[in-house]
């Protein structure tokens, strides 16, 4: 199979004139095939049939020679003379020799013999034959009557016929043989077309011993072989001399004429015929093709144009009109529909365009249209440096919320226009960001000048803004980012600002620089996140304990807090890694940290008289649903009672996601922990909601009880929630609790317990024995209780607080 | 004829006994065959032998006329030609050689037969033209008839060797020869030419 090119099998002309062609020459090949065969068949039939009467044409041409022989011999045995030498003188055998040779002299014959009536030889001509041979061959044929004979006589072919010696009645034979030589043969090849070989048995093997042409000595093996293998009648093909012969085979007596005729010869009128054909079919091939090609090019000529035309478009080059457009065939109709595409997409895209990039109201460029310029401003080696300068509104939402959405987008125009008016060089780009946000881009300025740009927008919009006849005060929060001091790409130029604003906008500051400090996402968070995992695996935390007392003085548990032991920076406090672990929800390890420490030394806290150590539960394992089984594993590992746990749960923590979180706490309840609200008091659990969480205890905010001793109105929170807590049946804890009066004071209200300062700060693990013996011997020394035998007896672990009914 | 008779007439003289004998000639396939030509040889019979005269074999109508003569050695022929076309008689048999060139009317000279055997005469001129002569050393010879008999009268007793020919015989074929006893009752033989035709 021929391979084109890939680019010209791709191409739909190629294929066209590939198809035409292909079928054209299939046409062709069937056609030349059939005829190729036709003529095959009929040619060895006509040849056969040639053949046939080329044997006829020879055997006429042999009893035609027999015949004028005969009569030769006849006419020689009836002369008086020649009879009179043959029988006067009595059997003189040279004078009869003499005058056979006379006699074949004038026949131009070349053997002769004189048998007498009594078989006997008297006379003999062989030629170039062997004498005894020609005797016995006389002698022979005279035994018999009138009998012809082609027979092979010193190498040679021969006819021979024995004519009757009447005088006047027989009185003896004569022989006479003509040699069958070249030019019979030839004539027979003039006569009929064919070429003849002689095959007769020389010194008893066959030969051929004369051919109208010459013969190679393989074939000449052919020819004589075909007679053993008995192929007698009808015809065989052999090669000859490469090429294919049609042979039939004339015997006579032991010789046998081979009749041969080449089959390409008798082939080659038609193979002529075939040529022509083949030609014609060439030219056929060529005109084809030329004329396919041509058609074929006036289709993908113009669709290649309209091709090109395409890709334009997809390039988003649509002014160039569309070729052929004036054409009226289809390719005219796709080329105006190209066309009529062209214009529609340009318009289209034009508006795309002003949609993607253009903020529609203010006419300004959006986020992503500044992107781009900030990057393109970065990505220009002639910038050495940019700096961002994002805004956004103080009190838009209350002022759009009062004014109405259609002056609120007033307003915002005249923000826009203001914001236009500060920018003053060419490079310069004002964008508005979204709702109230708009930043600018300051190509070669620093933090100084942009903080100087900050200060101009921000005296100019300190002219009050009239819409209508309402006046509106503009003030905004900037932020301040720079490349490549701040960022590497917009992207991060442009958050980074923003992180900027926000921080103004939180310390109510009118312009911010970027500071890594501000960013909770920047590289030092990620460094400290891969630390802290490490903290886990080198031990570096600590469990630290809080224990949490009865307003009797009796300690009755703990709270287990985290430490971090950093090797470098040394004792970490928790604020500074808790909210980020809780950002990044490592928090949830640390959680199972605290668990399972606490569980380890939990015999160490029950022999210092602890009943229950109290364990804080962040949102996220709120949020686990593996965790109540997780707290499973670590109990039945460390072989502790869940009783012995008190979890904390803050009430955000609850709010995130109510429903998920009272499964969990359900589970938890459950399995028999007691469960407490921390923080209560902070945020915002309806008390409706309150009545349906499982939980046991409510944990006062230190908030309120660090001052109550100070401001009544937080003594009154305290005093409600312990009041609220022990009318829904559960207890109360207060935190904070940093001096005696507030003990005094919690203890008077009936709060079940407090935890303070005042009482003891965190300790270590370790450090929780000493302080109990210790607590036990000074108790009454440091806290107002009603004294030693007010203190009821020390009870187990189960259950101390007695909450009020 | 006369000769003939004369010649039986010796020979019964010659032999006190003398009796009939009858030859019956068969072609191949047992019919009779005529014209066959049958006589009686022996040392008697050479020595009763006697010239025939005035035998005449004419040349008529392109043809030889008998087809075939016996006649005893010795005994001369005259070929009278009795056509307006010339002749040219020959033979070349063994036992006369001779050729008469051409010729009209009567040759002066008779031709002598001296040898016994076959004599086939042929023309030069014409081809089909033959005869055959038969000499023989016999007295006691003739041809049989259309019944294939030939009765051969006064024929002495004594020991014969029957001799049949017949001009249908392949050229150069003897004649069959069979013995023949011939009693004071005479004989009969009956002869088949296996070679006649």
């Amino acid at each position: 199979m021929l391979r084109l090119p890939r680019q010209w099998r791709t191409r739909l002309s190629a294929r066209f004139v590939a198809v035409s062609l292909g079928l054209l020459l299939a046409v062709q090949l069937a056609g030349f095939t059939a005829i190729r065969a036709n003529i095959d068949q009929a040619a060895r039939a006509n040849l056969a049939d040639e053949l046939q009467r080329g044997a006829v044409v020879w055997d006429d041409m042999l009893a035609h020679q027999a015949q004028q022989i005969g009569l030769a011999g006849r006419m020689a045995a009836r002369d008086y003379g020649f009879q009179s030498t043959l029988f006067l003188q009595d059997a003189d055998e040279e004078t009869v020799a003499s005058a056979l040779e006379t006699l074949v002299g004038r026949m131009d014959a070349e053997i002769s013999a004189f048998v007498a009536i009594d078989g006997s030889v008297r006379g003999i001509i062989a030629g170039e034959a062997d004498e005894a041979e020609v005797r016995a061959l006389a002698a022979a044929m005279a035994a018999g009557k009138g009998e012809r004979r082609v027979q092979v006589l010193g190498g040679r072919p021969y006819h021979l016929v024995s004519a009757e010696i009447l005088a006047p009645v027989r009185r003896g034979w004569l022989l006479i043989g003509y040699p069958i030589d070249d030019a019979l043969l030839q004539r027979l090849t003039a006569l009929a077309g064919l070429h003849v070989a002689i095959v007769a048995p020389v010194g008893g093997q066959r030969q051929v011993v004369l051919a109208s042409m010459p013969l190679a000595d393989e074939t000449r093996r052919a020819l004589a072989l075909g007679h053993e293998a008995g192929r007698h009648a009808g015809t065989q093909e052999l090669l000859v001399d490469g090429d294919a012969v049609l042979v039939r085979r004339e015997a006579l007596g032991q010789t046998e004429a081979v009749l041969m005729r080449s089959v390409a010869e008798a082939v080659a009128p038609y193979r002529n015929l075939q040529w022509v054909l083949a030609a014609i079919t060439a030219l056929g091939v060529l005109v084809f093709g030329i004329g396919t090609g041509l058609s074929a090019r006036r289709v993908t000529t113009p669709l290649r144009s309209l091709a090109r035309g395409a890709e334009r478009l997809g390039r988003g080059d649509y002014d160039q009109p569309m070729a052929h457009q004036s054409r009226e065939d289809e390719i005219g109709e796709l080329a105006r529909a190209f066309d009529h595409m062209r214009v529609g997409i340009a318009e289209r895209e034009a508006q795309v365009h002003e949609l993607a990039y253009f903020d529609k109201l203010t006419g300004l460029p959006n986020r992503a249209s500044f992107s781009a310029s900030v990057q393109s401003a970065i990505d220009d080696c002639d910038i050495t440096r940019c700096a961002i300068v994002m805004l956004n509104l103080n009190r838009f939402k209350p002022v759009n919320d009062a004014l109405g959405y259609r002056l609120g987008d007033r307003l915002l125009k005249a923000v826009a226009g203001r914001l236009l008016e500060q920018v003053m060089r060419d490079g310069d780009q004002v964008c508005r960001l979204g709702s109230d946000e708009f930043a600018l881009m300051l190509p070669e300025s620093g933090e100084e000048q942009a903080l100087a740009t900050a200060q101009r927008v921000a005296r100019a919009f300190e002219l009050p803004l009239r819409l209508d006849d309402q006046t509106v005060d503009l003030s905004a929060a900037f932020g301040i980012a720079c490349w490549p001091l701040h960022a590497e790409d917009a992207d991060h130029l442009l958050s980074r600002a923003e992180i900027a604003m926000h921080e103004a906008k939180r310390r109510t500051e009118l312009a911010m620089v970027y500071e890594s400090a501000m960013d909770p996402d920047s590289s030092t968070t990620l460094s400290l996140l891969s630390e802290l995992k490490r903290a886990i695996e080198r031990d570096e935390l600590r469990l630290f304990l809080q224990p949490k007392f009865a307003l009797d003085g009796r300690m009755l548990g703990a709270e287990a807090l985290v430490r971090w032991q950093h090797p470098v920076r040394g004792m970490v406090p928790p604020l500074a890694f808790i909210p980020f672990a809780e950002k990044t929800g490592f928090v949830r390890q640390l959680t199972t940290w605290i668990f399972d420490d606490a569980a380890r030394q939990w015999p160490a806290m029950a022999a210092a008289g602890l009943h229950r150590v109290s364990v804080n539960l962040s949102a996220r394992d709120l949020m686990d649903l593996g965790l109540p089984e997780r707290l499973d594993l670590i109990l039945a590992q460390r072989g502790v009672p869940a009783t012995a746990f008190c979890l904390e749960i803050t009430e955000s923590a609850i709010m995130d996601d109510p429903a998920r979180a009272l499964n969990t706490l359900n589970a938890l309840k459950a399995r028999g922990f007691k469960l407490s609200i921390d923080d209560f008091g902070e945020g915002y659990t309806s008390l409706q909601h309150l009545r349906h969480l499982p939980v046991d205890e409510l944990k006062v905010d230190g908030i309120f009880v660090k001052k109550m001793d100070q401001v009544p109105q937080d003594e009154n929170v305290v005093r409600s929630v312990v009041d609220l807590a022990h009318n829904l049946g559960l207890s109360v804890v207060a935190e904070g609790v940093e001096n005696a009066e507030v003990w005094r004071r919690l203890a008077a209200m009936g709060c079940d317990e407090a935890q303070g300062f005042f009482m003891c700060r965190p300790l270590p693990a370790a450090e929780l024995g000493a302080f109990a013996a210790l607590w036990a011997a000074e108790r009454h020394l440091r806290v107002p209780v009603p004294g030693p035998e007010a203190v009821p007896a020390r009870r187990p672990a189960a259950a101390p607080e007695s909450t009020s009914a | 004829m006369r000769a003939h008779c004369l010649a039986a007439v010796l020979a019964a003289a010659a032999t006190a006994h003398a009796a009939r004998v009858d030859v019956q000639v068969q072609d191949a396939a047992g019919n009779p065959l005529a014209g066959a030509v049958a006589y009686l040889d022996s040392a008697a019979a050479k020595m009763a032998a006697r010239t025939r005269p005035g035998v005449e074999i004419e040349q008529k109508g392109k043809q030889f006329a008998p087809a075939v003569t016996v006649v005893p050695v010795g005994s001369q022929i005259h070929f009278p030609n009795r056509d307006k076309v010339r002749h040219h008689v020959f033979s070349f048999s063994k036992a006369k050689t001779f050729e008469l060139k051409l010729y009209a009317g009567t040759p002066a000279n008779p031709v002598p037969f001296e040898q016994p055997g076959v004599v086939v005469l042929g023309c030069n001129i014409h081809d089909n033209m033959v005869a055959w002569v038969l000499v023989v050393e016999t007295p006691w010879y003739g041809q049989t008839n259309a019944l294939g008999q030939l009765n051969l009268p006064d024929v002495p007793a004594g020991s014969y060797s029957l001799q049949v020919w017949h001009a249908d015989l392949p050229p150069g074929t003897p004649p069959v020869t069979q013995p023949l006893v011939v009693t004071a009752d005479g004989a009969r033989a009956v002869v088949r030419l296996a070679g006649a035709r």
